[in-house]
């Protein structure tokens, strides 16, 4: 048998920013969205006081001063450098290791019998060892498939009992468990399904693995099936198969206060098109559609509101920035209307395919590859020398005021020297 | 004359990606116009500062020193350690500890069921560790990183 497991680190933005500050560990902390907007990763003893996920901070003055919460802006450059590390670390010791998102990255279980016989004590083992070179709590949970390890790691996480193992490995502790799974912990079910299966009767996700295929078919499409299938323990969803190229890459952070001007909008655009470029590239990747949106804060009570998108279909996929952005600011022309207090301006790839594919497409027109080559010696330059050191004149050289708020700014302690650890 | 000046900031050096690499051919020669150099062919590999540092580049990171409790060890304030999380803190070595609030440089010392952690200046006195302190080994020391003043 055939077993996957996923690894998922746990409360992953607040354990990045312990693995430096051990004073932190059992209080209370959390991890603000972009622009400290929203709450997005607690601390255990946050949950434990009543902070939800999404929570807009600034309806939390109270709870934050009565249970003495500490606050903390996102900091992706840190949380991405660990999240290297920590599947980097599992990648010694497993051949494959199929990153999914920040904090998630499924393996193959199996195979490994001849140097660790017990599949258990293994995983136990490569939770001591990420603790050990990252600080980094993990869970592991692994079974037939996919979405059936995606099943076994929640339930570990709902038992601490169990130390951040689980192991699903016979149909008997498959149905014992999904009989108790509720269907919208599912990974892929989401709201409208949750409403329909509910309305049907089934609340459980062993009841769906008992559905007639014709009936899930119907009313999920062929991508209900899978899952159904998948819950039986029937592998539909492969490591391999896995989209490795992203779908989308969307650059769009609030602007810091309220901007007005075209000239400043479109300074923003132009880096947020850099950034989105450099994404880009490090997946050796192109993308043929690009939408520019612009809009004004929905929920602001004064002021008249504006929102407007627009989408380019591009001669050919391109992963240079200049021709990226000569489309985008183009878009941004068009929509652009003055007099209105603009919050948020974004750029959205779409149609997005591997750099090699398109070489191979004769009867296009191609992108220059000039471009292409110059937009890759750039990012050389710059991750050398650091981000924007050379950069389109449309970004602006001066202080950026449209920039992020982040108040609550943990250290980079492994990406700048002059936040690195210090020690007495 | 080879002039050294300093250009790059050391704070605009960012990652410790082995990509990112200072490379210093092994052998160098100078060559006589219209021939190739005799040793190119022996050229192989550069010498890598990652290489020599770094062995298990997930575990290991960088820590700048803020005292002089280890100065008999040659380590002072404004030193940058290279510290390996993955090596077992073997009685002896210079570590890098988690003790009741505060990250510390000290060498390990293990006596029975106690732990002591020694300073190298004699102003300092020795640590000793008792169950159920707040303590924790982060790593430990690898390299040394100075200035020569």
């Amino acid at each position: 048998m055939n077993l996957i497991g996923i690894t998922d680190c746990n409360n992953f933005y607040v354990s990045c920013i312990r693995s430096f500050n051990p004073k932190l560990i059992g209080q209370p902390v959390i991890v603000l969205s972009n622009n400290d907007g929203c709450v997005i990763a607690r601390s255990n003893e946050a949950k434990a006081v009543g902070v939800k996920m999404g929570q807009p901070v600034f309806q939390m003055d109270k709870l934050i001063s009565d249970y003495n919460i500490q606050v903390f802006s996102s900091n992706y450059e840190h949380f991405g450098d660990m999240s290297r590390r920590v599947f980097d670390s599992m990648g010694r010791f497993l051949e494959n290791v199929h990153v999914y998102s920040i904090d998630e990255a499924f393996f193959e279980a199996s195979g490994y019998e001849a140097i660790h016989p017990d599949l258990e004590e293994f995983a136990r083992m490569l939770i001591n060892t990420v603790g050990q070179w990252t600080r980094i709590p993990i869970s592991i949970g692994i079974g037939e498939t996919m979405t059936l390890a995606k099943v076994a790691n929640k339930y570990c996480k709902k038992h601490p009992e169990l130390g951040g193992v689980f192991i699903m490995d016979t149909p008997e502790k498959r149905n014992e468990i999904l009989s108790d799974f509720p269907i919208g912990d599912l990974w892929g079910v989401g709201y409208r399904y949750q409403a329909l299966l509910k309305r049907n009767g089934i609340k459980t996700a062993l009841d769906l693995s008992k559905m007639p295929h014709d009936w899930i078919k119907q009313f999920m499409t062929v991508e209900g099936l899978r899952l159904v299938y998948e819950l039986q323990g029937i592998q539909c969803r492969s490591l391999d198969t896995e989209p490795l190229h992203k779908k989308s890459i969307c650059c769009a952070p609030s602007f810091g206060t309220k901007v007005w001007s075209l000239e400043t909008i479109r300074e923003a655009l132009a880096t947020y098109v850099a950034r989105a470029g450099e994404k880009l590239r490090r997946h050796s990747s192109a993308a043929g559609v690009v939408t520019v949106f612009l809009h004004t804060n929905r929920f602001d009570k004064v002021g008249p509101h504006y929102s407007n998108s627009q989408t380019v279909i591009l001669p050919h996929p391109t992963s240079s920035t200049m021709e990226l952005l000569q489309y985008a600011d183009t878009v941004l022309e068009s929509i652009y209307r003055k007099g209105y207090e603009y919050q948020k301006v974004g750029v959205i790839l779409n149609d997005i395919v591997s750099e090699s594919h398109q070489q191979e497409l004769i009867f296009n027109e191609t992108p220059d590859q000039r471009q292409a080559q110059l937009s890759k010696l750039v990012d050389k330059i710059n991750g050398r020398y650091g981000r924007d050191k050379i950069r389109l004149a449309k970004q602006g050289f001066y202080e950026k005021n449209w920039r992020m708020h982040q108040r609550h700014l943990s250290p980079c302690y492994t990406t700048k020297w002059s936040d690195i650890l210090l020690v007495k | 004359m080879i002039v050294l000046n300093d250009r790059i900031r050391i704070d605009d050096i960012r990652r410790i990606v082995p990509g990112i690499r200072l490379k210093i051919p092994l052998f160098s020669s100078y060559v006589a116009a219209g021939f190739p150099s005799p040793a190119e062919n022996y050229i192989e590999k550069v010498c890598d500062l990652n290489d020599l540092c770094i062995l298990n580049a997930e575990a290991t990171y960088f820590v700048r020193v803020g005292s002089d409790s280890m100065s008999g060890d040659r380590i002072e304030a404004g030193d940058i350690l290279v510290v390996d999380c993955s090596l077992e803190p073997v009685g002896g070595r210079i570590v890098v500890v988690w003790l009741n609030g505060d990250h510390v440089v000290k060498r390990i010392r293990f006596a029975g069921e106690m732990i002591v952690l020694e300073s190298s200046n004699p102003k300092y006195l020795p640590i000793y560790v008792h169950p159920g302190e707040d303590f924790k080994v982060f790593g430990v020391v690898t390299r040394v990183i100075m200035k020569p003043v």
